[in-house]
């Protein structure tokens, strides 16, 4: 709920994330996965979080996902959501379920939100329609490549219809091509519902390609180094964004903060 | 050099393609193994390179199983042994799987039932056989206690492991999708073990018609265990070598009923491992 001083929220909505932190009560000492972390996303907004393995942003993600409860800070959500779901998360590949066909995967935050049947039938099919999984509705997840799973994957948080949408490293596993055809069919879907997206990647092309903004997060313990701005046109086609010189320098610019993080992870 | 000009050309293997076999003929060879296994043994014992005395050709050993059909109440003692052995399995493995999951998924009932697990499981299970009689009193009950001691550890063990090493992105999922705490153990628990549970399954009917054997050797005066054994004490091996096929063919049907039953449980697990 909104504080007394929290002007910040009530002039705009999104999602505002003050001072989190994070520290895992592990042996043979506690580890502090995130260092404070101050950050403001607006509704409808993209923004990619990139960081060298390790610093935390899965932390960060799952904190948001509620999934985790953070050590210190809050997280407010100024977003309406009525009688949507206020976020879902997109895992990585291995959180489709294998037991449950393709429908029925994509179904599943509809199914356990009490939707009837027909109606959730429905809804799932045509995510999956437009995710090109058309006539692999009583698939199985093994049998679908892994570029499929994937789909059927972002098809259930998308049916869901949340109003925010978190996302783990979903294309992490996929080869090159394939994760470029997926970060376009996103992009696609993203621009037609323009819910807001919070979407941690180790790769720089990939936020570049999909984010507004790319917030780079430093080594262990994670803290916030640095937000870019994306600033190129919308709608973006995943497959030819790459040659423009504006997503080059961009990408330049990101990788130059972003190097020094890597390097101290490394040298750890 | 099989092409003198030099020129080598890949080509698609003509007419029909190599590759894995269409399931009719997967099937058709595994018919074929055991019948080739018996014409063998036909043979074999035909031509005296076995000692028929001790192993019996297959067309005499059938002969056999006629006869006791006829004479000796073949199909009764047959059919006494699949009701002990069915009874034991249920009686083993439905309890075995409850604790068991349980086990898994509490742990403050882990750390006290386990050391007892660990104390009784190696127990060689014959040698409770006394102590279960004293116990249970020399009735069929302690009959079905020591067939079911061995699916009850079996489904116990699989399940506990089986759910320890449920993927935690599965639970994280149903989580964040809104799945309520006490539905978990339907939408995720429960399907995520259900393989490993059919595979103990297939290890439990092994051990549950060992145990009824067992236990029709020492005790019982019916069942097909009685009449191997007995067979044996009076040195007509045809007639032992009659019961053991009988069994066999018992558990080889068990074994294929729930093969069709994992298929038809876990439909995921059939297509998964083509």
């Amino acid at each position: 709920m909104d504080g007394p001083g929290n002007v910040l929220a009530r002039t705009r909505a999104g999602i505002a994330i003050k001072g989190i932190a994070k520290t895992f009560d592990v042996r043979p000492e506690p580890v502090r996965a995130l260092e404070r972390i101050d950050l403001f996303v607006t509704e409808g907004e993209f923004l990619c979080i990139v960081g060298p393995s390790g610093c935390g942003k899965t932390t960060l993600l799952r904190i948001l996902a509620g999934l985790e409860t953070p050590s210190e800070g809050t997280i407010d959500f100024s977003i309406k959501h009525d009688d949507r779901p206020l976020q879902s998360m997109v895992f990585q590949e291995q959180g489709v379920f294998p037991w449950l066909t393709a429908i029925d995967n994509a179904a599943f935050g509809l199914q356990a939100r009490g939707v009837p049947w027909a109606d959730r039938q429905e809804r799932a099919r045509a995510m999956l329609g437009k995710l090109g999984l058309k006539g692999f509705e009583k698939t199985y997840p093994r049998q679908l490549s892994g570029g499929m799973r994937q789909r059927v994957n972002l098809a259930r948080a998308f049916a869901n219809d949340p109003a925010i949408l978190l996302m783990d490293e979903p294309l992490g596993s996929l080869d090159e091509q394939t994760k470029m055809l997926v970060q376009d069919d996103l992009l696609k879907l993203w621009e037609e519902s323009r819910k807001t997206v919070i979407f941690i990647t180790h790769s720089l092309d990939e936020a570049v390609v999909l984010g507004d903004r790319v917030a780079v997060m430093s080594h262990r313990p994670g803290h916030l180094k640095a937000i870019f701005d994306v600033k190129l046109p919308r709608p973006r086609n995943a497959l030819e964004l790459r040659n423009n010189p504006a997503f080059i320098e961009i990408r330049r610019l990101i990788w130059d903060s972003l190097r020094e993080e890597v390097l101290r992870a490394r040298g750890e | 050099m099989a092409n003198p000009s030099g020129n080598s050309t890949i080509r698609p293997p003509q007419g029909k393609t190599k590759g894995r076999p269409s399931r009719s003929r997967e099937l058709a060879i595994s018919f074929a193994s055991p019948i080739i296994l018996f014409v063998l043994w036909e043979i074999a014992a035909r031509t005296n390179f076995i000692d028929r005395r001790i192993l019996p050709a297959p067309t005499v050993v059938a002969a056999t199983i006629w006869d006791m059909i006829k004479n000796d109440d073949l199909l009764r003692h047959t059919g006494i042994t699949t009701a002990r052995f069915l009874v034991g399995m249920i009686v083993g493995t439905i309890p075995g799987v409850l604790l068991g999951m349980t086990m898994g998924l509490f742990r403050p009932v882990r750390v006290i039932l386990n050391p007892l697990v660990a104390i009784l499981y190696p127990i060689p299970r014959i040698a409770l056989f006394p102590l279960v009689l004293i116990l249970v009193g020399l009735n069929e009950t302690s009959n079905i206690t020591m067939i079911a001691i061995g699916p009850f550890f079996t489904m116990l063990i699989t399940a506990m492991a089986a759910v320890i090493n449920v993927e935690p992105i599965y639970r994280d999922v149903a989580k964040n999708f809104g799945v309520k705490p006490r539905h978990l153990y339907f939408t995720v628990t429960l399907p995520a073990v259900l393989p490993a549970l059919m595979a103990g399954g297939l290890v439990s009917l092994g051990l549950a018609l060992l145990g009824t054997v067992a236990v029709e050797f020492l005790v019982s005066t019916e069942g097909l265990g009685y009449i191997i054994w007995n067979s044996w004490q009076v040195l007509s091996l045809s007639r032992s070598m009659a019961g053991l096929v009988v069994g066999a063919l018992l558990g080889a049907a068990c074994y294929l009923l729930m093969d069709w039953l994992e298929r038809w449980i876990t439909p995921w697990q059939r297509t998964a491992k083509r």
